[in-house]
């Protein structure tokens, strides 16, 4: 079981983490957990359950949101307001689920794109409440987490945790049957499945993961932003499981170490960021479509995880 | 509120639809016949209204080079679509439709950097002839002269549009491709050339609607922003890929926003997004049936 | 820059190096190492404008500085782009702070970024200048003992303004402004103060539209139906050139004053040319041609002669930024944050508008206010302020009770 192996060396490289690594680069780790699990809990519905998740950073801040509301406007205890934040989003992501998965694919996409930009207006024009473009900053968190290394320390074992959790659900009868429904709907439908109801159960659990991922973001930058809950970094988190590869569990992890890790590091030479970023997309859309972790398992012929290629164009008004 | 001035504000909301009107129709015309919806469309948008600055710029704002500034914006925006659709977008037809989106992503990613790249991040304006400089008084409301360009634009570009969709061979077979595309190919016709074509004029329309805009604000990198969201948004409530809804569409955008500030100006900005929550709670899919 | 006259920088230099040797009898201190500044602003996007302004007034300063340099040491600076979005400029301090070991950190021209990076300086104890965002919350309500402003606040803006447009006997009032941190506060301080000014205004209604909204025609003749006597506008940046555009285009300004703080200013009415309105009231901290005094002359003559440009409100701030920095290391003869705060605090420097002094109570410096209405010139090539009239910095700032109250009411 050299995955297990894998896994175990990764571990011992997160707890190790703290003591080698300088302040910076520590923080770059976490964010790239946090960022990480947000990308997982994505392809939780994109990958394994073939929905068109267009605004998923919406669950992502509204955890975030809800957190920090709940700690400065409400003076709610930080452990409450952090158990909050991803109720909240799995809550959102019911109501939001609720309308969307009874569309088809683009429809379902296109819908929730624009409920999630409902979300944004509120969270960018209710000033006394969500800060407006401001956000909320200065977030006072326990006195256990105001150090860096205490915030790493939450951030990897939560992230650790939640991915262990979704490596279970995906290998769960439930997990199995999400990738039955998206392989073949209409085969499911008519064995019996309830293909809705998965369907929704999926995107709460996801908006959870998302809203978990969220809260530790203001664990580790004890700040909120309108732009968590803008479309464009929903669409990022999507090209990062493009990166990693979504057809494999590991792939959203890897495309969020590498899109966060070349932003910080090309942010620094240059302000065309965001040009580099395209190029890569559209670089890795023609020469890499299965993405990294993808391309590895094709490669050195790991066990298929998880289903075969894509469906074609041709199922896409499904 | 008097009668006179609901009159008025009926008409500049009317003017704001008629470019919602003329962007959102080429955003729903590719989703209903490539199924695509082009994430880059606000970027060409941004692009045709800088591409009309730079021709005025050439000719030194001469009047005259006026109108050739407005045309060259739309040109500009449609042989950057044919390119893009030519060279990259139609090689992927055949593949995950999700990688379709990305793709459009990456372009506006690229697209948006590159106007960057190339006009710097200061804002321009574009001057209109005098003849349309100042303001005409219409129903007693003080309108731009220039906006009455604007109001006539938005009902020839529908004209322009039935005519292409329901008197073209081309537009005939876009719309049979919209309702079933794999019958169309089977009957022989070239669907990948009239996709370059559908997808080349939606492109047109994005710069058009961003030169037409253009003389009214400022020109600056992030213009295509907010327009973005209203069309998506537009395109949703008409029903996706119906010519018809993304005017019905655009027509509740422009004129709930004008008129709810007469009724409640602090909060006249969230009327068109309270709108389309309403319609899209009663009707997920859209006021008008949409094309596939 | 290679293009500056060597004999500037000569007498300059001279200048700095006369006033070093008369403010020290003190021992001899040598600095270690240089110092290093990083700089977090807008570099694209339509802000960047706002953001090079500055940063050009600040390297001209330190071309000035690091010629004799500060204890034997030369000022250093990295610059980050923010892009106007408050997460990134965040990670960049962080990333300055943690891995570039800055000393201290300067920006930026978004008041909602200043805020996010105000409180993460407060948690690293890092020092951080604040030089074109405006939101009085950065040195009021939010302030603390690490961030300073070397730009004026919307609180002295409004208090300008209202005191100015209240003496003209306008009682009905509408206010119209762009909905984002800056919009809002302008606009309430305006208000707050006009109320305090001339308790019987009244306000007729308010509107707000979104950052970016590109037809400001329907907002516009709205409050012309609505006729008050006169209109505020919250507004800065390219929404502010829409504004203007707008009311030159429907003939607003003729039918009612409008007043709106940085109307006047070079930045906003330099780009629009011939299609700014006349006869609207503005307010700014620093006109390139007004007080017409030789410090300012100078000032003006260098920066046109580096950069080909006259400057803008954002450079003035970027330069006296720059000397405030250099003088409190002089003055802390160390580079110890805590002393750099204290060293600042207090301070006063000569600039091209006369001598400023950061307020030791609220870290704000003392900036005058130059109240005017647009018009045309024809020695201008873009609209001047008419009848400029300088209101003192300390006439303008909230006192350092206001500030100590908003403070515990933030708590």
């Amino acid at each position: 079981m050299s995955g297990w192996i894998l896994v175990g060396l990764l571990a011992a490289a997160l707890a190790v983490a703290p003591v080698v690594l300088p302040p910076f680069l520590l923080y770059l780790l976490a964010l790239i957990l946090v960022t990480g699990l947000l990308a997982t809990s994505l392809n939780l519905v994109l990958g394994y359950g073939g929905l068109y998740q267009f605004h998923h950073g919406v669950f992502y801040g509204i955890g975030a949101y809800v957190a920090a509301v709940a700690i400065t406007r409400l003076d709610w205890p930080a452990w409450l307001a952090f158990a909050a934040g991803p109720v909240a989003a799995a809550a959102a992501g019911l109501v939001i689920g609720f309308f969307c998965v009874r569309l088809s694919r683009l429809y379902f996409g296109m819908l929730q794109l624009s409920l999630g930009s409902f979300v944004w207006i509120v969270a960018l024009r209710w000033y006394p409440v969500t800060g407006g473009d401001n956000g909320i900053h200065g977030i006072p968190v326990p006195a256990a987490l105001q150090s860096l290394p205490a915030a790493y320390a939450l951030v990897a074992v939560v992230v650790a945790g939640c991915l262990a959790a979704l490596w279970a659900v995906v290998r769960s009868p439930f997990g199995l049957t999400l990738q039955a429904i998206r392989d073949n709907p209409q085969r499911s439908e008519v064995m019996g499945v309830d293909v809705r109801a998965h369907q929704l159960a999926a995107m709460v659990l996801a908006a959870f993961f998302a809203g978990v991922a969220g809260v530790l973001y203001v664990a580790l930058e004890r700040s909120v932003f309108p732009n968590m809950l803008f479309w464009v970094l929903s669409l990022e988190i999507l090209v990062m499981c493009l990166l990693g590869g979504w057809f494999t569990f590991s792939g959203p992890l890897v495309g969020a170490a590498v899109v966060v890790g070349l932003r910080t590091l090309v942010g620094r030479y240059t302000e065309y960021w965001t040009l580099v970023l395209g190029v890569l997309l559209i670089l890795l859309i023609f020469f890499l479509p299965e993405g990294i972790m993808g391309h590895l398992q094709q490669r050195w012929g790991a066990h298929r995880t998880v289903a075969p290629r894509p469906a074609p164009a041709g199922d896409a008004r499904g | 509120m008097d009668a006179a001035a609901l009159l008025g504000q009926l008409v500049v909301g009317l003017s704001r639809a008629m470019i919602l009107f003329i962007v959102s129709a080429g955003l729903t015309l590719v989703l209903g016949v490539l199924r695509v919806p082009n994430v880059f469309h606000g970027s060409l948008y941004m692009l045709g209204a800088f591409v009309a600055w730079t021709v005025a710029e050439a000719a030194g704002f001469h009047p005259a080079a006026f109108w050739l500034a407005l045309a060259a914006g739309p040109v500009a925006t449609a042989l950057v679509g044919l390119a893009v659709e030519r060279v990259l977008l139609s090689r992927l037809y055949h593949r995950e439709h999700l990688m379709l989106i990305l793709f459009t992503f990456g372009v506006m990613l690229i697209l948006n950097d590159l106007v960057k790249l190339l006009w710097g991040p200061t804002y321009r304006s574009l001057v209109p002839p005098p003849s349309l400089q100042g303001a005409v008084t219409v129903l007693g409301v003080a309108l731009p002269k220039f906006n009455l360009v604007l109001l006539a634009a938005g009902p020839l570009v529908a004209w322009g549009l039935w005519l292409f969709a329901h008197r073209t061979r081309a537009g005939k077979v876009a719309r049979a491709a919209a309702t079933d595309r794999d019958m169309v190919a089977v009957l022989g016709t070239d669907v990948s050339r009239v996709f370059g074509m559908a997808f080349a004029l939606g492109c047109l329309l994005a710069g058009l609607g961003g030169a037409l805009v253009a003389p009214t604000t400022s020109i600056t990198l992030g213009m295509d922003h907010s327009l973005l969201i209203d069309s998506f948004l537009i395109v949703i409530v008409g029903g996706l890929g119906n010519l018809w809804g993304a005017l019905v569409g655009s027509l509740l955008f422009g004129v709930t926003q004008s008129v709810g500030l007469l009724v409640w100006p602090q909060f006249a900005v969230a009327f068109p997004y309270a709108v389309t929550a309403a319609v899209l709670l009663i009707r997920p899919t859209g006021l008008l049936r949409s094309a596939w | 820059m290679a293009a500056r006259r060597w004999w500037v920088l000569l007498a300059v230099g001279a200048l700095a190096a006369a006033s070093v040797a008369g403010a020290g009898a003190a021992p001899a201190v040598r600095f270690d190492r240089n110092i290093k500044v990083g700089v977090v602003d807008t570099y694209s996007g339509p802000p960047a404008v706002f953001g090079n302004d500055a940063l050009n007034g600040f390297r001209l300063a330190l071309q000035e500085i690091n010629r004799d340099g500060i204890h034997g040491a030369r000022i250093e600076f990295v610059t980050r782009d923010e892009r106007f979005s408050p997460e990134i400029g965040l990670s960049m301090a962080r990333e300055l702070v943690l891995q570039e070991r800055v000393d201290l950190l300067v920006g930026t021209i978004n008041s909602a970024t200043a805020l996010a990076i105000s409180a993460f300086a407060r948690e690293q104890r890092v020092p951080f200048i604040v030089w074109i965002s405006k939101s009085e919350d950065i040195t009021g309500a939010r302030g603390h003992r690490y961030v300073f402003s070397t730009t004026e606040n919307t609180a002295m803006a409004g208090k300008a303004l209202a005191e100015a447009v209240a003496r003209r006997g306008f009682t009905r009032f509408w206010l119209a402004a762009e909905d984002y941190e800056y919009g809002h506060r302008v606009t309430n301080s305006f208000w707050r103060f006009m109320k305090r000014a001339k308790p019987e205004a009244t306000l007729v209604g308010q509107t707000w539209w979104r950052t970016g909204e590109p037809d400001l025609v329907p907002y516009l003749t709205q409050i012309l139906q609505a006729r008050p006597q006169a209109v505020f506008f919250g507004t800065g940046g390219a929404g502010m050139a829409n504004v203007l555009r707008t009311m030159q285009v429907i003939g607003f300004a003729q039918r009612v004053p409008s007043a709106i703080h940085t109307a006047i200013d070079v930045t906003v009415l330099r780009p629009l040319g011939a299609a700014a309105p006349e006869g609207v009231f503005g307010t700014t901290d620093y006109l390139y041609y007004y007080p017409d005094t030789p410090a300012n002359r100078k000032f003006v003559q260098d920066f046109q002669a580096a950069y080909g440009s006259p400057p803008g409100f954002p450079a003035f701030h970027g330069y006296i930024t720059a000397y405030f920095i250099a003088e409190a290391y002089r003055k802390a003869r160390s580079l110890d944050r805590d002393r750099f705060v204290e060293a600042l605090e207090g301070l006063r420097i000569q600039t091209p508008v006369g001598e400023v002094e950061m307020r030791a109570c609220d870290h704000q410096a003392v900036l005058p206010m130059i109240f005017g209405v647009t018009r045309r010139d024809p020695g201008f090539p873009h609209l001047v302020a008419g009848d400029p009239v300088v209101l003192p910095g300390r006439d303008v700032m909230p006192t350092c009770d206001d500030v100590r109250r908003a403070r515990e009411q933030a708590r």
